[in-house]
């Protein structure tokens, strides 16, 4: 029986053990207790969320994935409070979250930059807008651009970047507040592949280097596994926790270790748990019925 | 709120308000503020131009301001208390007297002659010839009740024409599109409606009933009484313009004036001019008594009242004697 | 980069001469209709009235009715009248209006002391001018606010929207009871035609803000006000300064009666006058005069917009 195949995503490695060990010893930044959410929608109560529980330790990677719908952006919402649940708690540090504030920083998938703002007024806004001077500032600005290298394009717009130095620069917006946790709502989703894994990297660089917690959305297996100590897998209608992994593949992690057997395991249960047996379609998707007729040659076949 | 003087209206306030002495000057000097009267585009009310335009005003020691108005706008100015006086004719005096606009014919300045026109379309050459048709006319306006009138002189009745009410500027088109046999207008609508629809002719004019429409100067009550000396010399000055406009040795740069004014060349304007009968103060003396039917200002006005009521332009009859004071006229 | 080096570009150039095309490919179409005889000319000018006892010199009558005429005057052995093909007198020739315009702003006036058309002309701009800035103080903030905050809008729209439907220029009697009979009820005429239309297009505009942006701003620390003059404000500033500009086109379609409001004054009154004494060479001059003006602000607001405006990528693709 060949070991690789039979590893479970279970076993940890005594290094990865006591990496975990040292992690559960951390304080709790972030606890959600029985956290459940209900949208009013003209269709009728929409149960986003319901009865989630989890925390995470200071200076944790926590991934959080599920198929799409199952709330993840809601939940990351609410941990921002750009959004109210509807029971349970939110904790920071112990304190409840009442509406969006400097002690968490966010980053959206989508387009989130200010248009009108250059580069370093971007990421200044966050310093400006909690008092402090515009040369405080521009000071923090140009040494978290630096940090991102991106200290050459202080003073571009948005629009003249690429997509992944965008998301360069709305991570240095969201970090120069200095939160305690960092929400990233599948902030590489839109990249090409190769700039999607520079921007893994560099993320694990700087979360690395500076004291900050990171909880990370995303619908992409390999990333989360990649990034994370733990991966918060959610199911949908409701979206309810399904399982906490810890993720086995060792630190510091490379590229490499996509084929190792720990990140294989654990990929295979997550497929698992993702997609079990395919799911009903919707009912939209049952309303499209393409009806392909034939506009080539008979002979002229491609396949 | 004059665009251009919005920086010195506000300084003159500030001043007044800084300086109450000020305000003492100001209650002298509204004793010598100029009469404000409106007028706008029919003949008999260009022909003021003529005294604007010579000076006559300053010759006679009375201050007055002309502002050129849209005729149904100048109405509109004067009902709302903006002008002291206003040129129209003496039903739509009523009319506006009606709705709260009181004022005094302080005198006449002509009747239509012929300007009001019923208007039939090629073939319909009489009065006669509408019967059992239909007729556009905009219901309650003069034109509505001149041809009431033309339609009694050719012992038929208003129930013997089907009427069509529609806006006097719609009256070119109207006719052309065939759907009436005729149209009430008045100039230089009428002219542009014959203009337009060739062949077309007047079957019934406002010369055929001398008196039916007369203009005046409309006068705001308050404005008369105080300023009654004033209004006189108006009047005055009136007299100088007819004589003016009537001399034929005047009368081309008369005209020219007059044009200018509505910015038409003289040609185009002298036709106008002979559809309306100017007053001169002796003529409008003898018009301005008492008396029934046409011939006279208070006859006319009665014809009018009647008509406005009997069309629901307005509810109960106006109290004639309230709008008609011949004493401007006849002042020595 | 110089204007030269600008121009020689072949994109620009390119875009130059459609533009360029146009404003020809009409006029063509207009000299053709005007110049070339077959093409419309329903009328027939009388040169002859011949017989015909209405007929003048220079009337235009209908062709039909014309050959009738001619038919009935053969008939009847009168002498035959004459005429030439001709446009209707609310089509005049490209080169009658090309005089006309030359002339009004060349020849003064023939009245003493009235305006010339360059005068009324300036006055028409300032009432636009004043009766615009009015609107927008009022208008833009309120646009906004009810953009913004849903519970200003539910009070506010609902109203606007019933009346923004009433005509503006039934406004005019009370203008005038209110404001006087010079240009105050013009500006007033000219705020009520375009205010409504300009709160709700703003709160439309304000709307289609990226709603990431604000969640952006709100986790960042802006709340309430700053939110507002911080983000919502500089976020939606390239679109509502294009709004502006539409919007700017729409009060002069009110101007035409505001300038019958009140005393008498400005170019669409010159031009109301003109037409009813059917002078349409002087007409057509006009309202090209307003044409120039207001595609020449646009223009120039336009330029304007693309330096204010550098990060606005919308201006990029016209
Ligand atoms: N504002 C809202 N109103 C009503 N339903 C919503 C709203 N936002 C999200 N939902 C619903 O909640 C569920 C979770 O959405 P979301 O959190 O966006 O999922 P995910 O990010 O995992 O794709 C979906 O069924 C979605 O339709
Ligand atoms: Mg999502």
């Amino acid at each position: 029986m060949n070991p690789n195949t039979s590893l479970s995503y279970l076993d940890q490695s005594a290094d990865v053990k006591a990496r975990f060990d040292r992690i559960n010893q951390r304080e709790t930044i972030l606890e959600v207790r029985n956290l459940g959410k209900r949208f009013r929608s003209q269709q009728g109560e929409v149960e986003a969320l319901r009865g989630i529980n989890f925390s995470v330790r200071r200076r944790e990677f926590v991934c959080v994935i599920g198929p799409s719908g199952c709330g993840k952006s809601t939940l990351i919402r609410i941990l921002a409070g750009l959004e109210s649940h509807t029971s349970g708690d939110v904790l920071l540090d112990g304190k409840p979250v009442k509406g969006p504030g400097q002690d968490r920083g966010m980053v959206f998938q989508g387009y989130s930059l200010f248009p009108w703002l250059t580069v370093k007024k971007n990421v200044m806004f966050g310093p400006q807008m909690n008092g402090r001077s515009h040369d405080e500032a521009e000071r923090d600005a140009r040494l978290w651009l630096d940090l991102v290298g991106l200290d050459k394009f202080a003073d571009a717009y948005p629009h003249q970047l690429s997509g992944g130095m965008r998301q360069r620069v709305a991570i240095a917006r969201a970090l120069v507040n200095q939160p305690r946790i960092l929400l990233m709502d599948e902030p590489f989703g839109a990249l090409d592949a190769q700039t999607r894994a520079k921007m893994q990297s560099h993320l694990i660089d700087i979360w690395k280097n500076i004291d900050v917690t990171v909880l990370f959305i995303t619908h992409d297996l390999d990333e989360a596994i990649y990034l994370a100590d733990r991966i918060l897998v959610l199911k949908a209608h409701p979206g309810e926790v399904q399982e906490v992994i810890e993720v086995p593949v060792p630190r510091p992690r490379t590229p490499a270790q996509f084929n190792s057997p720990e990140f294989r395991a654990t990929k295979a249960r997550l497929e698992e748990l993702i997609h079990p047996a395919p799911e009903p379609e919707s009912e939209d998707e049952q309303a499209v019925q393409p009806h392909l007729i034939r506009f080539t040659n008979v002979m002229d076949n491609v396949e | 709120m004059n665009v251009k003087h919005i920086s010195s209206t506000l300084k003159t306030l500030f001043t007044r308000l800084i300086l109450p002495a000020a305000a003492a000057l100001s209650i002298s000097a509204h004793a010598a503020q100029p009469l404000k009267i409106g007028y706008s585009d029919w003949p008999g009310w260009v022909a003021w131009q003529v005294a604007i335009d010579k000076g006559w005003f300053k010759e006679a020691g009375v201050p007055v301001t002309f502002e050129w108005f849209d005729y149904s706008a100048s109405m509109d100015a004067f009902a709302a208390g903006k002008i002291d006086a206003v040129t129209m004719t003496n039903g739509d005096a009523l009319v506006t007297g009606a709705a709260g606009g009181k004022s005094v014919m302080v005198m006449l300045t002509d009747y239509s002659n012929g300007n009001d026109m019923i208007i039939g379309k090629p073939g319909v050459r009489s009065i006669k010839d509408l019967k059992g048709k239909k007729v556009a006319v905009e219901m309650g306006f003069v034109e509505h009740l001149l041809l009431l009138n033309g339609l009694k002189k050719a012992g038929m009745k208003e129930s013997d024409v089907t009427l069509v009410n529609a806006k006097t500027n719609e009256m070119p088109q109207m006719l052309a599109s065939g759907d009436v046999v005729a149209i009430g207008a008045w100039q230089p609508i009428a002219g542009q409606t014959m203009k337009s629809v060739p062949g077309a002719r007047p079957i019934y004019t406002s010369a055929d009933e001398p008196g039916l429409i007369y203009d005046v100067l409309a006068v705001n009550p308050a404005s008369a009484k105080q300023r009654r000396a004033d209004w006189i010399k108006v009047v005055k000055v009136w007299d100088r313009v007819v004589k003016y406009i009537n001399d034929p040795k005047t009368q081309p740069d008369a005209v020219k004036i007059m044009a200018a004014r509505v910015g038409v060349s003289p040609e185009t304007y002298l036709p106008l001019l002979k559809g309306t009968r100017l007053l001169s103060l002796d003529e409008a003396k003898k018009i301005y008594v008492k008396g029934d039917g046409f011939k006279t200002l208070y006859g006319s006005s009665k014809i009018a009242d009647e008509f406005n009521v009997a069309n629901d332009v307005y509810k109960s009859p106006q109290d004639l004697d309230s709008y008609l004071d011949a004493s401007f006229t006849n002042a020595k | 980069m110089s204007l030269i080096a600008k121009l020689t570009d072949s994109e620009t150039r390119k875009r130059a001469l459609l533009g360029i095309g146009s404003f020809l490919l009409p006029l063509l179409v207009w000299s053709l209709v005007s110049y070339v005889p077959f093409i419309w000319h329903p009328k027939v000018e009388v040169t002859v009235p011949g017989g015909v006892d209405y007929f003048q010199v220079g009337m235009l009558v209908d062709r039909v009715q014309f050959e009738d005429e001619v038919a009935y005057a053969r008939e009847q052995h009168l002498a035959l009248p004459a005429g030439k093909p001709a446009n209707p007198i609310y089509l005049p020739a490209p080169h009658e209006v090309a005089k006309a315009f030359y002339t009004g702003f060349t020849k003064p006036p023939v009245q003493k002391d009235a305006p010339w058309l360059h005068e009324s002309l300036w006055h028409s701009i300032q009432i636009i001018f004043w009766g615009f800035l009015i609107s927008s103080l009022i208008g833009v903030p309120l646009g906004i606010l009810a953009g913004t905050y849903t519970t200003f809008a539910r009070l506010s729209e609902p109203f606007i929207e019933y009346f923004r439907y009433l005509p503006a220029p039934a406004f005019g009697a009370l203008a005038v009871a209110i404001l006087g009979i010079y240009d105050g009820p013009k500006i007033a005429i000219i705020v009520i035609g375009t205010l409504f239309q300009q709160v709700l297009i703003i709160a439309n505009t304000t709307r289609k803000l990226e709603a990431t942006i604000i969640e952006a701003a709100r986790t960042l620390g802006a709340r309430g006000v700053k939110l507002l003059t911080k983000v919502v404000v500089p976020g939606i500033l390239p679109d509502l300064y294009r709004d502006q500009r539409i919007l700017l086109g729409w009060a002069w379609t009110y101007l035409i009666v505001a300038e019958l409001i009140g005393t008498s004054s400005g170019i669409t009154f010159y031009i109301t006058q003109q037409a009813r004494y059917q002078h349409f060479d002087n007409v057509y001059a006009a309202i090209m005069i307003i044409g120039i003006i207001g595609f020449g602000t646009d223009l120039i607001l336009g330029g304007l917009g693309r330096r204010l405006f550098p990060w606005d990528r919308a201006q990029d693709r016209r």
